[in-house]
């Protein structure tokens, strides 16, 4: 790593004051940290947040839950409050990672993550999200890339907690300069789609506190699939959240990691599912829409019929059937 | 004839490891360990380029980083660097920080030059050559037996399929590296090593030094697998910094230096075709293959030990067989020795035609081993027995259905495979001191690989001497003790065993002469050892004929549950049937079986090297995308040794990694109906073979190098050769 400053802010106000443009926050440090011993980020400081008052909680409110900045993974994945209410929210927080990341890893750090593209993760390849002059992923290794993408980089959102959240409806609020504001998980990585610089929408020195979820309990799923049984990134995640009423879906919003530079959500599978039954026909259907448009490169398009099982899957775990071990 | 005894007391039985306390607490120092006050860091400078001319090599700025104290090149002369990683410089400074900070200042001046990574790529002719004056590939290594194309003509059946392994790392948790200290004429270095003696003259030659001017130590070492037996360029290069500054200098690998220069596991792809009678007994046999072992596997090297080549035809009696090898050059750093060379590639692709073949002739792939498993070697003949155990123990025959017939999205299957290895004992000197107190140290210049040596030479005196294990002080990794070979080819516990019986029999007739008692173990131990006096005794021996044999057999068998619209695989059990000869210590050899299942689960499942053929760098140099398994991953493993203590001491450290790739492949493609024949079976691989991945035919997985035996025209060559199969 190149030598840089470390400070640490004891409030929000302090905290924007100590980072400037070629500054980043340091919170759990999984991430940022390794991209700093790689030399694939340089910052002038580190803005360590981790005591910021009010951002490490947990919270039942009036309409929803407020989940603090600095909570962790593992705090969420053994929250019982949250198991209860949004089982697919456990499921995610638990599937990250390690005991260890989970233990480090904080829900704002998680979402803002960088890519882990193995190009621009590496030290001695530049690409072009890290301003070198091509992406070699579209050319060469695209394993675990994106299907989808609206730029050059096809270096897909990691983030198990934005898959759910995004199903969810999550919204994530956001301190810039003086203001504060929220914006929706699903525009969180909005700017990534367009812009192969970016990670996500965040600008320099946006600091999220905290995120918030519009609901206290529904039925909630999140699956994935990896290589290993555990320790493993998702090479596709699925979350899908809504309400049955009889066998008669409601309010169902489906969201996909690890495929697209945004979470992968289409307004109309949600629409097409609105009222129907449940059955096999109607989720192979709105995988369909999901998946339509998908783009598979030389070596990921395993992800489509991949995807397809799981959007399948958690349609069906939300009325608490295990699809896979059905017999049809 | 010396014999071990008929009725031991701790030999067989499961002894704790006498070094376990010191390893649980942390006491327990390796040589990555080490480190004492005044100690400095050595780093290593490596090529950034696939393949670069490298004109010069700049220091000064790296020289006046504050910390340094020593810079220096590999060469002085240009040189071309032949991969990702190679060695150019290197630094020695008082923290790896200043160290860090110098390899960044280091100006080389370099040029590029075209670089292949790819195998598949490398074996065309209008490919970019590694060496400019030779083709990439070069002419195969031919063995032939018999009148194979008439057997092929006679066959009732033929098949024919494409295999391939990928470059699987070593990756031993200890990286590489040593911390050396010149003190006048004396180079003392503390290594992570499977052979001090082997570290140590490769240190004497490379410096030119007396061999009894340098002293190797390996006290406790994390694992090597074969990576680990000569000084390496980084041992080199460390004896050369402590040289240049006086100063104790201390250079462990970092973990991304692991990928890319100190050994992997050659890759291999595999052209196979097999023809039986309507019996189902195999009579003709062809492979062709190619496969790396990095830049140097040109031409000159191909076949042979931890190289391109492999054993072949693997296991079975074949009257008729041709086999072609070659090795193919890549931009990439050398293969080493890795734990069963050639045998688990071996396995692989033989295991997996048997397989296919089994299923054409309708006919249980068990039945199909035990009709074909005859050849008449030892190995085979107690394979024989081990497929029968092995079956009845996994209740193969009420388990077994045809491939694909298993029901729903989430399918079983169960595979089986074979395996083959030598092992054996060799030339080791020991040496015993009784002191006056009735205390026992033995002293053997081998090294514990983290197998468990040091409690194998206690067992063993204890056994003898009528002792405990814990009683007795078991030291070795020193080349100042009497000298053994490198722990490897699964040697170690079959040369050293014997030495420590020789000297334990040797110190028991000198005892005895001491003491004036006929037998002075057991009870008698102490009084006799206060007749010793203030003169210790000790007492030398060697290794001996009569009390290890080689050879071994050993079968697997594997049970998976495959999601056929995930293509997630769930390992749920791997069966190891295995013969050693005499166990010494039984909960030790399971360990072994243990680690060698489970690295052939990482075989079958996860591990890969990958090269990227854009930039030429290793893609995953870390342990998140070099995929290692975990504790979630791991099946029941169920161990049943086949104990022969009649054969003496062999070696299990190898064959027990052998055949659990194949078994796995094979329980896959039982499972789904439909096989992937490479390594690793990764869930984008299952689903192609199952036809669900758009624009990729479930064929298309074998790459486009299916034909490159006539493109290369390699019937044009004659047999050289006449043995390689493994039996
Ligand atoms: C080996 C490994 C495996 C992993 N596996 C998974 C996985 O399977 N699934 C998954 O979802 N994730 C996985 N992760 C990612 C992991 O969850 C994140 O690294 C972690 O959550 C980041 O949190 P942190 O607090 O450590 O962030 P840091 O490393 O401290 O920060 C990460 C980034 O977020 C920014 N940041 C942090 N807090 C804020 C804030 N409040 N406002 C604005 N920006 C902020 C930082 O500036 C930095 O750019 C893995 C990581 C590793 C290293
Ligand atoms: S996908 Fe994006 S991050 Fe990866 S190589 Fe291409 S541009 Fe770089």
């Amino acid at each position: 790593m190149k030598p840089f400053q470390y400070a640490t802010a004891s409030s929000a106000d302090g905290a924007l004051e100590l980072c400037g443009k070629n500054d980043q926050f340091l919170a759990g440090g999984t991430d940022i940290l390794g991209e700093v011993k790689e030399f694939v980020s340089n910052p002038g400081r580190l803005v360590n947040i981790k005591n910021l008052p009010g951002t490490r909680e947990i919270v039942e409110t009036d309409t929803g839950w407020k989940l603090g900045a600095n909570v962790t993974i593992a705090e969420i994945a053994a929250h019982e409050g949250l198991r209860r209410a949004l089982p697919g929210l456990t499921q995610a927080a638990a599937k990250v990672g390690s005991p260890q990341i989970r233990n480090m890893g904080t829900l704002a750090g998680n979402l803002a993550q960088h890519s882990r593209c193995w190009y621009y993760r590496h030290r001695d390849v530049q690409c072009l999200k890290n301003g070198g002059a091509r992406c070699y992923a579209r050319e060469s290794e695209n394993k675990y890339h994106s299907i989808f993408s609206g730029n050059p980089c096809i270096s897909p959102v990691v983030s198990n907690m934005a898959v759910i959240l995004a199903a969810l409806e999550a919204s994530v609020n956001i301190r810039r300069g003086k203001q504060t504001f929220d914006i929706k998980m699903a525009e969180f990585y909005m700017v990534a789609w367009f812009n192969p610089y970016a990670h996500n929408s965040l600008k320099p020195a946006d600091l999220i506190l905290e995120v918030n979820i519009p609901v206290k309990t529904r039925s909630c799923v999140y699956l994935q699939v990896s290589e290993k049984s555990d320790f493993d990134w998702a090479l596709v995640s699925c979350a899908a959240a809504g309400d049955l009423d009889g066998n008669a879906l409601k309010n169902v919003r489906v969201a996909l990691g690890a495929i697209s530079p945004m979470v992968q959500e289409v307004e109309d599978a949600n629409s097409f599912l609105e009222g129907k039954e449940l059955d096999r026909r109607t989720a192979s259907m709105a995988a369909n829409i999901i998946l339509e448009e998908a783009e598979p490169l030389e070596h990921n398009g395993y992800k489509v019929p991949m995807a397809r099982a799981l959007i399948r899957r958690a349609l069906f775990k939300l009325a608490g059937i295990n699809l896979e071990r059905e017999t049809s | 004839m010396p014999s071990w005894p008929t009725e031991p007391v701790y030999i067989g039985k499961s002894t704790q490891r006498v070094d376990g306390p010191e390893k649980v607490t942390g006491e327990a120092r390796y040589s990555s360990d080490i480190h004492n006050e005044g100690w400095i860091y050595g780093m290593i400078l490596r090529s950034q380029w696939p393949n670069a001319k490298i004109h010069s090599i700049d220091l000064s700025a790296a020289r006046n980083v504050p910390g340094i104290k020593a810079a220096i090149k590999v060469r002085d002369d240009e040189f071309v660097a032949h991969y990702y990683g190679q060695e150019l410089a290197a630094v020695a400074g008082t923290s790896k920080q200043a160290c860090i900070d110098a390899l960044l200042l280091i100006k080389v001046d370099a040029t590029d030059i075209a670089f292949v990574v790819s195998e598949e790529t490398a074996i065309n002719p209008d490919s970019s050559r590694v060496f400019p004056d030779f083709p990439n590939i070069g002419e195969p290594k031919v063995r032939e037996n018999g009148e194979v194309d008439k057997a092929f003509a006679q066959s009732a059946v033929t098949v024919e399929g494409l295999y391939a392994t990928q470059i699987q790392m070593h990756h031993c948790l200890e990286t590489h590296g040593n911390t050396a200290h010149q003190q006048g004429d004396n180079l003392t270095v503390w290594a992570s090593t499977q052979g001090v003696f082997s570290v140590r003259d490769g240190l004497a030659s490379n410096l030119e030094l007396p061999q009894n001017k340098v002293r190797v130590i390996s006290d406790y070492m994390g694992g090597g697998f074969g990576s680990k037996f000569g000084p390496g360029v980084e041992g080199v290069l460390v004896s050369r910094l402590t040289q240049k500054t006086g100063l104790p200098v201390k250079l462990m690998l970092p973990r991304y230096d692991e990928a890319k220069a100190v050994g992997n596991r050659p890759s291999s792809f595999q052209k196979i075709r097999m023809g039986a009678d309507a019996d189902g007994k195999i009579i003709a046999f062809e492979l062709n293959s190619f496969g790396t072992s990095g830049f140097t596997s040109g031409p000159s090297t191909a076949g042979g030990g931890g190289r391109a080549g492999f054993p072949s035809p693997y296991l079975y009696n074949i009257p008729n067989t041709r086999v072609r090898q070659a090795g193919v050059a890549v931009n990439t750093g050398s293969s080493r020795a890795f734990r069963a060379p050639g045998h688990p590639q071996a396995s692989f692709g033989m295991e997996s035609i048997m397989d296919e073949m089994a299923a054409r002739l309708n006919m249980d792939p068990l039945d199909f081993r035990l009709k074909n498993d005859t050849h008449d070697s030892l190995p085979a003949e107690i394979r024989r027995k081990e497929w029968k155990i092995a079956a009845e123990s996994f209740g193969w025959k009420e388990k077994y259905n045809p491939p694909g017939s298993s029901k729903g999205t989430i399918k079983k299957g169960i595979g089986l495979a074979g395996g083959t290895w030598g092992g054996g004992g060799r030339g080791t000197q020991a040496e015993c001191q009784i002191n006056s107190d009735g205390s026992v140290e033995l002293r053997c210049g081998t090294q514990d690989l983290g197998t468990g040596t040091r409690t194998l030479m206690a067992i063993i005196a204890a056994e003898i001497f009528g002792l405990k294990p814990g009683q007795i002080t078991a030291r070795l990794g020193d080349t100042l003790f009497p000298p053994s070979g490198g722990s490897g080819g699964s040697t170690t516990a079959a040369s050293v065993s014997p030495a420590i019986y020789d000297i334990c029999h040797n110190a028991l007739k000198e005892l005895g002469e001491v003491s004036g008692m006929e037998d002075p173990t057991g009870n008698q131990w102490f009084a006799a050892c206060r007749k010793i006096g203030i003169q210790p005794l000790i007492v030398q021996g060697r290794w001996q004929e009569g009390l290890s044999s080689r050879g071994v057999g050993g079968v697997q068998m594997a049970e998976v549950e495959v999601d056929t619209e995930t293509g997630f695989i769930k390992l749920n059990k791997v069966l190891c049937v295995q013969d050693c000869g005499l166990v010494v210590n039984k909960l030790a050899t399971e360990s072994q079986a243990n680690g060698g299942v489970i690295m052939g689960v990482g075989y079958a499942l996860y591990e890969e090297r990958i090269m990227d053929s854009l930039s030429g760098v290793v893609l995953n140099p870390n342990f998140e995308n070099y995929k290692l398994p975990g504790a979630q991953d791991m099946p029941e493993i169920e161990i049943i040794l086949m104990e022969m203590p009649e054969r003496g001491v062999i070696g299990i450290g190898e064959p027990v990694t052998i055949p659990t790739a194949a078994a796995i492949a094979n329980a896959v493609a039982n499972a789904i109906g439909a096989r992937v024949p490479t390594l690793p079976i990764t869930p984008d691989k299952v689903l192609a073979a199952l036809g669900k991945v758009p624009n990729k035919p479930a064929d298309s997985l074998a790459g486009n190098w299916g034909d490159f035996d006539q493109k290369l025209n390699w019937s044009q060559y004659s047999p050289t050769q006449e043995e390689g199969g493994g039996h």
